[in-house]
């Protein structure tokens, strides 16, 4: 058999042995993963928070996907050109008062916004604890934290 | 069969490798006070031996917006383009990073082949320092200031305070004619919880910069406070 056969024979055995698995096993599950040894220091993963803890959700993300499958108790704070900040001020600082654990989520681990948002809650200068959750919404919603949503397996 | 697999792991890594070639990777912008948009381009040639295709650029947020020369996503071997990065400031100020994530061709959704990253540094017209300015319930009743400082090289004065509250008593000093004021605030009662918001107008010809915030509070101490006190 010549380099071009053998070629083609190890494409064909690895393209149906990647059939086979996911014939069997479903497509592959994308579970977000947080590692702790790669946080960075304000972040936090959602396996570190206890589940009975108090904590004040702060969603970065934009108004209508808050509204849609925002998690459940949360406060919106994003930096869209349409919002007006101040107004997310004077509603959060009662709320922080109130309970000083803050932890801000945005879409993904990709959205920076999350960080942005830490920062001005800080600035407020009201004492409180402010976190960033690593993975965003999305680790929400495969742990079922978000309405609609269920834990991955 | 050493031949065949040596055709096919060169194949994966030239997959792997084919990256647009920018000439700069990170660029930083100083802006005026007065424009709410400032643009950055990102030049990039393709300089491998086969297309690229750009298949989505995520400036993670609501603020950036990303063009790439008109549209046209893919480029041959020896083309170029330009990216286009349009950034909204209006709820924004002072220093701000924001990072451009480039998947090219096949990239997973969480791996993009390159990172862009965009400085702009956009002037804090008014400051107010500190923005909250706190007591704990039955302490003392002793005023404590606000400081409010414009930038230098501009004239902006305070015309008025506004407080959403009775429960504190403001007085605005003025330290140097629209230079430097200081917002003395002083709570009325501290055997109750109270909040204020303080509203500072400023003749401001920025709109975004116009009315500034700041907030008094009296409140129970946090026990992370309790705890730190000696």
């Amino acid at each position: 058999m010549n380099a071009l056969g053998q070629l083609t024979a190890v494409v064909a055995i690895s393209f149906a042995a990647a059939g086979g698995t996911y014939f069997i096993k479903g497509p592959p599950k994308r579970t977000y993963i947080c590692d702790p040894a790669t946080l960075k220091p304000d972040e936090i993963c959602l396996e570190q928070i206890p589940a009975d803890a108090k904590i004040l959700w702060v969603d970065a993300r934009q108004r209508s996907q808050w509204e849609k499958s925002g998690l459940p108790g949360s406060v919106l704070w994003n930096l869209d050109p349409a919002e007006d900040m101040q107004a997310f001020e004077a509603e959060i600082v009662p709320k922080i008062l109130e309970n000083p654990r803050v932890i801000v989520y945005c879409g993904d681990e990709n959205c920076g916004l999350s960080h942005e948002v830490a920062k001005r809650i800080r600035a407020l200068d009201l004492g409180a604890q402010v976190s960033v959750l690593r993975g965003g919404w999305q680790a929400l919603v495969d742990a079922g934290r978000i309405k609609g949503s269920s834990p991955a397996s | 069969m050493k031949q065949a697999l040596a055709i096919w792991f060169a194949l994966a890594a030239l997959i792997h490798a084919a990256t647009l070639d920018f000439k700069e990777m990170s660029k930083e912008i100083n802006a005026p006070a007065d424009v709410l948009t400032v643009t950055a381009d990102f030049e990039f040639t393709n300089n491998s031996d086969k297309p690229i295709t750009i298949t989505k650029s995520d400036p993670g947020c609501s603020c950036v917006s990303v063009q790439v020369s008109e549209g046209k996503l893919r480029y041959g071997p020896g083309e170029s383009g330009t990216l286009r990065a349009k950034f909204d400031m209006t709820n924004f100020s002072g220093t701000v990073d924001k990072m451009i994530l480039l998947f090219l061709n096949d990239d997973p959704a969480d791996k993009p082949s390159q990172i862009l990253k965009l400085k702009v540094n956009i002037p804090v017209l008014v400051g107010v320092e500190p923005k909250t300015v706190k007591w704990d319930l039955g302490a003392k009743a002793e005023p404590k200031t606000i400081q409010i400082k414009i930038i230098e090289g501009q004239t902006i004065h305070v015309t008025a305070i506004k407080s959403s509250s009775d429960a504190f008593t403001c007085v605005l000093k003025t330290v140097a004619d629209g230079r430097h004021y200081e917002l003395v605030v002083t709570p009325r009662d501290m055997n109750a919880p109270g909040i204020g918001v303080f509203r500072i107008e400023t003749d401001c010809k920025v709109q975004k910069h116009k009315v500034q915030q700041a907030f008094g509070v009296v409140r129970k101490p946090s026990a992370a406070e309790t705890a730190a006190k000696p």
